[in-house]
């Protein structure tokens, strides 16, 4: 397995405030790995930046061996991110958005109706996709958008809090649609305060708190580590 | 150009929505509806209003007086009462909106030189302005009368000496010179009819500008609130085109309603002023004459302008929508550039800009706006260096204003920038 994504002492300042100390990873290719940490933690930050919304202050991203500062296109080309509090547009139906933003990815013409089609499938809304956005309960919406981040299979999916504010049955149905993709081989990179949720997906995880990383290792490891039944406790004591 | 072409398309179909849609048809549909009641109550004044006449006196000059009347197409109905009381109460009773007085002894007093008091009596019935148009109208026809029988005694007591040297003895006659052309008219007349012919420019240019600042802040806000702008921002497109495809967008939308809102406009106030075609007669050989009409060439230059102030107000309308926070932030957010534009819009209306004091003037000439408000005096006027001045500092403006919205867009601001009002502290 090759690593796609390298983070290299990674800051960020927000004015004088320090919201990542200096942090380093690495994603291998077919991988899941986990950021956790309680909120504020700089689990966002760290994925903004590798998903271009925000600028590094110092430090380095490379995917693909692609660095971020220079090259920015490149990484919007390979991965897909699915922010923690997305929406899509009310006034288009499901169809209408996944083509809209099928169309980005579709660099040899033709290709639209492929990512569409498979955007549907792990989406599972059926006909209700002919109906508005707008009309789509939460966990309809956050099923769509997850259908669009994974809809073209890129190099890495970023993925923030991804069962967030959904049900239980809900949750359970995307992990296993996230959990399935990465057996296909993509790679994931996603965060969540929900320690457990991140255990069961993860194929490594590294524990965030205050802009730093405290350990990283796969979750059996950790727990060995921090002699801990679970990640939640791998993390208090961790943080202590 | 695909990507940009599918994000464009994406942009007009989520600014043309239901609302709009409602709100076209409804401001179309009002206008309309406006002008032609006013078109139509036009055509009935035009046929002729009735109006009642007592004529106590029954002289030449009194009928003669009365036939005036007929003449401008009143319908006159006379009272055969002696009574004035009678009279008023019967034009209250046809619900005629004016009375006329004639009393006895009005045709020997002209006759002798003696002046003779007529009166009105004007029903007030409502407040609109046609209501109270007759007083004012037969003002006009006993200025003529009085104008008329003048003459007439003149010429029986003076019968050598043409009336009009004794009346006018000295009469002017009226030039108008616009740089080296000149021709034999008033100035007012000539100003007046360039401004009633221009008038619509700046009118349509303060929609648009408005309309499509509008549509670009609050599309900004809408992918903020609907959080759909960080995905947005992280798919395979420049940050550059992100910002074109939603001024093109808000601007092409915003055309689109303008012209509609002006097909409206231009109804309703023909149904007030009556087609200016028709009035304008001679009026526009001596506009040719003087040079004063829009050729193709100052069209095009005027259309330049207009352009560049409309690309002005897009680029400030994208800076403002990263500014808010969502629709209802956006909604206050337009309000510096309405000001923007209502400013040198309402003063190129009311008065000549250039005749303004110098700090008045600076601070007019720096909103960008007023240049393009300017443009079609100039452009009549032949001011090239004036308008040549004015689209380079739209240009200069423009691009600034555009290099600061990509840039914005290319940097954590537009997910950060917030306009926050610094509380002060309280202390308890």
């Amino acid at each position: 397995m090759g690593v796609i994504l390298q983070v290299e002492e990674l800051k960020k300042y927000y004015g004088r405030f320090e919201a990542l100390k200096g942090i380093s990873f690495e994603v291998n290719e077919g991988e899941i790995f986990g950021l956790i940490g309680p909120n504020g933690a700089g689990k966002t930050t760290t994925l903004r930046i590798i998903a271009t919304l925000l600028t590094l202050s110092s430090g380095s991203v490379k995917l693909l061996g692609y660095d971020l500062k220079q090259n920015p296109e490149k990484f919007r080309e390979n991965i897909s991110y699915l922010p923690e509090e997305a929406g899509a547009y009310r006034n288009l139906s499901g169809w209408d958005y996944l083509r809209f933003m099928a169309r980005f990815y579709d660099q040899t013409n033709g290709r639209t109706n492929e990512f569409v089609e498979r955007a549907a499938r792990i989406a599972g809304l059926g006909d209700r996709l002919k109906d508005k956005v707008g009309t789509y309960s939460k966990g309809m919406v956050r099923k769509l958008l997850l259908g669009r981040a994974l809809m073209t299979k890129p190099t890495l999916a970023i993925l923030d809090e991804p069962t967030s504010g959904l049900d239980v049955i809900n949750s359970l149905e995307v992990r296993e649609i996230i959990k399935s993709y990465a057996r296909e081989g993509l790679s994931v990179l996603l965060s969540s305060h929900n320690m457990l949720e991140v255990e069961f997906l993860s194929d490594r995880v590294a524990l965030i708190d205050q802009g730093r990383i405290l350990a990283i290792g796969t979750p059996r490891e950790l727990k060995e580590r921090y002699d801990a039944p679970n990640l939640e406790v791998v993390f208090r004591r961790a943080v202590q | 150009m695909k990507k940009f072409t599918n994000l464009l398309v994406k942009e007009i179909r989520e600014l043309i929505n239901k609302q709009l849609i409602i709100s076209l048809l409804f401001t179309f549909f009002l206008f309309y509806f406006i002008g032609n009641v006013a078109r139509t109550e036009a055509k009935k004044a035009e046929a002729g209003r009735s109006i009642g006449v007592l004529d106590l006196d029954r002289s030449p000059i009194s009928r003669g007086l009365v036939e005036n009347l007929r003449l401008i197409r009143f319908r006159v109905e006379e009272f055969e009462t002696r009574d004035k009381e009678e009279a008023l109460a019967k034009t209250q009773e046809k619900k005629l909106p004016f009375l006329l007085v004639i009393p006895p002894g009005l045709g020997e007093g002209v006759e002798n030189l003696k002046t003779r008091e007529i009166e009105t009596y004007s029903f007030l019935r409502s407040l609109s302005l046609t209501e109270a148009r007759y007083a004012d109208i037969f003002k006009v026809v006993l200025e003529a009368t009085n104008n008329y029988l003048s003459n007439e005694v003149l010429k029986k007591k003076i019968p050598d000496t043409p009336v009009d040297n004794l009346k006018k003895p000295i009469r002017s006659r009226d030039f108008v010179i616009v740089r080296d052309q000149r021709a034999e008219a008033s100035a007012s007349a000539i100003a007046g009819f360039v401004y009633s012919q221009s008038i619509f420019v700046p009118i349509i240019l303060a929609m648009i500008l408005i309309y499509s600042s509008q549509m670009v802040i609050s599309a900004i806000a809408m992918e903020k609130q609907n959080k759909t702008l960080e995905t947005l921002l992280t798919v395979p497109i420049s940050r550059s085109s992100i910002v074109a495809a939603k001024m093109l967008a808000a601007g092409i939308v915003g055309l689109l309603s303008a012209f509609i809102y002006m097909v409206a406009f231009r109804w309703y106030m023909k149904g007030l002023t009556g087609d200016l075609s028709q009035a304008a007669g001679s009026i526009t050989s001596v506009i040719k004459q003087l040079g004063l009409s829009l050729t193709a060439g100052g069209s095009a230059i005027l259309g330049v302008s207009l352009f560049l102030a409309i690309l002005c107000a897009l680029a400030l309308a994208t800076i403002l929508g990263v500014l808010a926070e969502d629709y209802r932030t956006a909604q206050s957010l337009i309000m510096p550039l309405v000001f923007l534009v209502m400013i040198p819009y309402l003063l190129s209306i009311f008065t000549d800009l250039k005749s303004l004091s110098l700090p008045a003037k600076i601070l007019i000439y720096a909103i960008p706006f007023s240049h393009s408000f300017m443009a079609v005096q100039n452009i009549v006027l032949h001011n090239y260096q004036a308008i040549a001045m004015g689209i380079i500092y739209l240009l200069a403006v423009f691009i600034i204003l555009v290099v600061a919205a990509a840039r914005i867009f290319s940097t954590d601001r537009v997910l950060t920038m917030k306009l926050r009002w610094r509380r002060k502290a309280v202390v308890l």
